[in-house]
């Protein structure tokens, strides 16, 4: 504290060139951009309704709800680089498929629809060009896998809002454990 | 000749464009703090969330800087911090990872103690309002319990310093001292170890008085006035959404009370890990009060019991008796008859009416 309240000129000019940046940047945050790091907002829509796909809310939250997308999300920014391309390239096949088979985006079709064509994708029996290589067998593997451990791990990692899947399984979090007390 | 003519403008040219950037950031400052935080603090999605989630809660009629001050108002430090964020913004850092650090929690613990100064005068009266130097200098705990990183998850929670960095020596002979002598009077149980504000509540409002007998059946049941701080995954956790204590005396399961709040009070007063009733720190009802919840006696600031018993004896009492004259520990700090597990054979050898 002390030596801040001396203020500078250095210090000053330092200040006076964050505020004018925070101009220049709150005129860019006014315009629509996605609130995510990795996914665009329609990629987001569409990781959502997969995730509850996956994990079917039922009375605990499912996948949407417990922030599944915002796990797989803070990853894919992170440890997970190295699958970016990987999603890009699949969430965009699903949409392509959904399009040409539907005329719908993946998140407007009914929800029996929408567990079909996941099997679908999952026992490998995607038609389009773009699955090739069995593409839909393994990007399938990869959600769903993702997903899991989006719901299950710690909260700190972005998924498991609340300590939701904890609570479900009754496991008890944070541990009641006291100090290691010495007798008096 | 050339230099100093460069050097000429320069000195014209300088305070030129000072005046200029004094007048765009005090144009921007005075938007910042007049517009509504739709318009300001929204618009960067790092803290959308915090701000839509804010208007759910029971402060949602309160401007940001009630509580977080305005950009000078505590100083250049939060300057800074607002600086760092549109850094971070250029860096791709997000929402989830603005976190306040410690002296930002105590800084807006001072704007929360300006509302709800009652419960700033019962806390500061009870054991919670505790400091750093209180806990972690003391040298009958030190020489017996060596200091380690879990002393921080009860006491200290916000410290963004390891325990190595916060204390030396590390072990039990001492003398101990803190690194930065500047923690020793900070409190080791703020309010916001206890309550999360940027959480959904209600407000409270008038009842209709055309018919109040009907103002019962408006009230919301409301659990969720406190949280608990995990300071393992920098979250606060809901009462409600806490783990109810499994208790053991010996073989028997122990009866514990299912009221929310507790569970609160559970995580820091725990049994051991084998949580068998009386390990460690627990204080568990057993006995004549086993079911009851910390609540039921204590207050949730100054922890003072005083004025519960009257709340269900004598009216409740087998011995008619004053129970706050009996022989507990209540009238008596030596008293072998502990109130939190005393029970009727620990007074009745013979066995009473009433006795199991
Ligand atoms: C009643 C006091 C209060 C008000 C009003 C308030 N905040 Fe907070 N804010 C807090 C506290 C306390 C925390 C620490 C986390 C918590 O308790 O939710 C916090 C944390 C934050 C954080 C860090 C993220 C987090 O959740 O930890 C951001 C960002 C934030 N506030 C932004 C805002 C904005 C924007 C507004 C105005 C719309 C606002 N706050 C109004 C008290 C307040
Ligand atoms: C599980 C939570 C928890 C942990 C971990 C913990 N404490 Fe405590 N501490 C408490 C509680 C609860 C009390 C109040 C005890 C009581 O009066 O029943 C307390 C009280 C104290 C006191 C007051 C004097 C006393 O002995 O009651 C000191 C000093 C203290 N703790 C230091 C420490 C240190 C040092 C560590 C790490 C070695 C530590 N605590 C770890 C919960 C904890
Ligand atoms: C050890 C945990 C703990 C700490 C620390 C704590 N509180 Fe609380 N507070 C509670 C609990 C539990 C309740 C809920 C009481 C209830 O609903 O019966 C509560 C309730 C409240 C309420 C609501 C009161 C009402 O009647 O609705 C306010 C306001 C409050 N606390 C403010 C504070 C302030 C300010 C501080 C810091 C000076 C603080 N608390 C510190 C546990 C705590
Ligand atoms: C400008 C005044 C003001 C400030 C600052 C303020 N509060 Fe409050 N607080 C209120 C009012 C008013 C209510 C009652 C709202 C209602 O119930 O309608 C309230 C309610 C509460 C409650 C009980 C309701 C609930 O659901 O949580 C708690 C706990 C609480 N405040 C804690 C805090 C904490 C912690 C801070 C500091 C981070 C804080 N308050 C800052 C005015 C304030
Ligand atoms: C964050 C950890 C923590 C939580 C949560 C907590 N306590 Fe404590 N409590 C402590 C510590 C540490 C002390 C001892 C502090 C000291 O005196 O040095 C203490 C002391 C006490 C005392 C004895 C001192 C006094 O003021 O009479 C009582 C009674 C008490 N707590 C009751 C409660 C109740 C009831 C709750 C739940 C509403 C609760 N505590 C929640 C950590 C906690
Ligand atoms: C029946 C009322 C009652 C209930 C229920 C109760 N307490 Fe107490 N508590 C008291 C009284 C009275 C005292 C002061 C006398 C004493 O120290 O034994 C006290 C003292 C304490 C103390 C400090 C003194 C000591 O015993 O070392 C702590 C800590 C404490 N209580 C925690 C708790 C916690 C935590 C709970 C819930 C798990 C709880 N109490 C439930 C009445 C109660
Ligand atoms: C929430 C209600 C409640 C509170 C508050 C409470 N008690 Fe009790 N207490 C009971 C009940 C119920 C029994 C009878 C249990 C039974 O019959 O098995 C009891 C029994 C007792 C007994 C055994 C003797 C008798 O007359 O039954 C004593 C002693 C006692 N309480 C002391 C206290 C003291 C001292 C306080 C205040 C710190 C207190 N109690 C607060 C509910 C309460
Ligand atoms: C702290 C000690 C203490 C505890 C605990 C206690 N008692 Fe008593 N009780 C007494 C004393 C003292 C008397 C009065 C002398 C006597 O009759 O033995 C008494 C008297 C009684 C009486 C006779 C009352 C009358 O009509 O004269 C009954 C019945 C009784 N107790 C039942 C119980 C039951 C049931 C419990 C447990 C819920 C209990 N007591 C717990 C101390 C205790």
């Amino acid at each position: 504290m002390n030596n801040q309240d001396n203020l500078s000129r250095r210090r000053f000019l330092q200040l006076t060139a964050t505020g004018l940046g925070s101009i220049y940047l709150l005129s860019q945050c006014s315009q629509p951009f996605s609130k995510w790091r990795f996914f665009t907002n329609a990629e987001a829509r569409l990781m959502d309704a997969i995730a509850d796909q996956i994990i079917p809310p039922d009375e605990w939250p499912g996948g949407r709800e417990s922030g599944v997308t915002n796990f797989i999300d803070k990853q894919l920014a992170g440890p997970y680089v190295r699958y970016q391309e990987e999603y890009r390239k699949g969430l965009l096949a699903i949409q392509n498929s959904c399009e040409t088979r539907f005329r719908k985006k993946f998140e407007e079709l009914k929800w029996d629809e929408q567990t079909a064509f996941l099997e679908l994708m999952e026992a490998g029996k995607m038609k389009e060009a773009s699955w090739k290589d069995e593409f839909d067998k393994t990007f399938f593997a990869l959600i769903r896998d993702h997903s899991m451990q989006g719901y299950y791990g710690s909260p700190r990692h972005g998924g498991n809002k609340n300590n939701v899947s904890y609570r479900m399984l009754q496991l008890d979090y944070p541990l009641i454990i006291g100090q290691n007390r010495y007798k008096s | 000749m050339i230099n100093k003519s460069i050097s000429r403008k320069l000195y014209l040219l300088v305070p030129a464009i000072l005046v200029l950037v004094l007048i765009g950031f005090s144009i921007f400052y005075t938007y910042w703090n007049s517009a509504s935080p739709s318009k300001t603090c929204a618009s960067c999605h790092e803290i959308e969330s915090s701000v839509n989630i804010l208007f759910k809660s029971a402060h949602r009629e309160l401007a940001c800087k009630e509580c977080h001050g305005t950009a000078l108002s505590n100083g250049f430090h939060s300057l800074k911090e607002k600086g760092m964020m549109v850094v971070n913004h250029a860096k791709q850092d997000f929402a989830d990872e603005i976190k306040l650090n410690e002296d930002q929690m105590l800084e807006v613990m001072d704007n929360c103690v300006r509302c709800h100064k009652s419960e700033q005068a019962r806390w500061l009266s009870g054991g919670h309002s505790a400091k750093y130097k209180d806990i972690f200098l003391n040298k009958k705990h030190n020489t017996t319990e060596q200091l380690n990183f879990d002393c921080l998850r009860c006491h200290g929670m916000f410290s963004e310093v390891t325990i190595k960095e916060l204390v030396e020596p590390l072990d039990i002979k001492g003398l101990w001292k803190f690194k930065d002598s500047k923690v020793a009077d900070k409190p080791v149980i703020p309010c916001l170890a206890c309550h999360q504000v940027h959480q959904e509540g209600f407000a409270h409002k008038n009842p209709d008085y055309a018919s109040p007998q009907s103002a019962f059946y408006e009230r919301k049941s409301n659990v969720s006035k406190a949280s608990f701080y995990n300071r393992q995954d920098q979250t606060h956790v809901l009462a409600e959404d806490l783990p109810k204590l499994k208790l053991w005396e010996g073989e028997r399961p122990v009866k514990v009370s299912d009221d929310p709040l507790m569970r609160n009070c559970i995580q820091c007063h725990a049994p051991a890990a084998h949580h068998q009733a009386g390990t460690s720190d627990d204080r568990t009802p057993r006995g004549v009060h086993e079911g009851i919840s910390c609540l039921a006696c204590h207050d949730p600031h100054s922890n003072d019991a005083r004025r519960s018993c009257i709340k269900c004896h004598p009216a409740i009492s087998n011995c008619k008796l004053d129970v706050t004259r009996m022989n507990t520990s209540y009238a008596d700090a030596k008293s072998a008859n502990n109130i939190h597990w005393v029970a009727c054979s620990n007074c009745h050898k013979v066995k009473k009416p009433g006795m199991e």
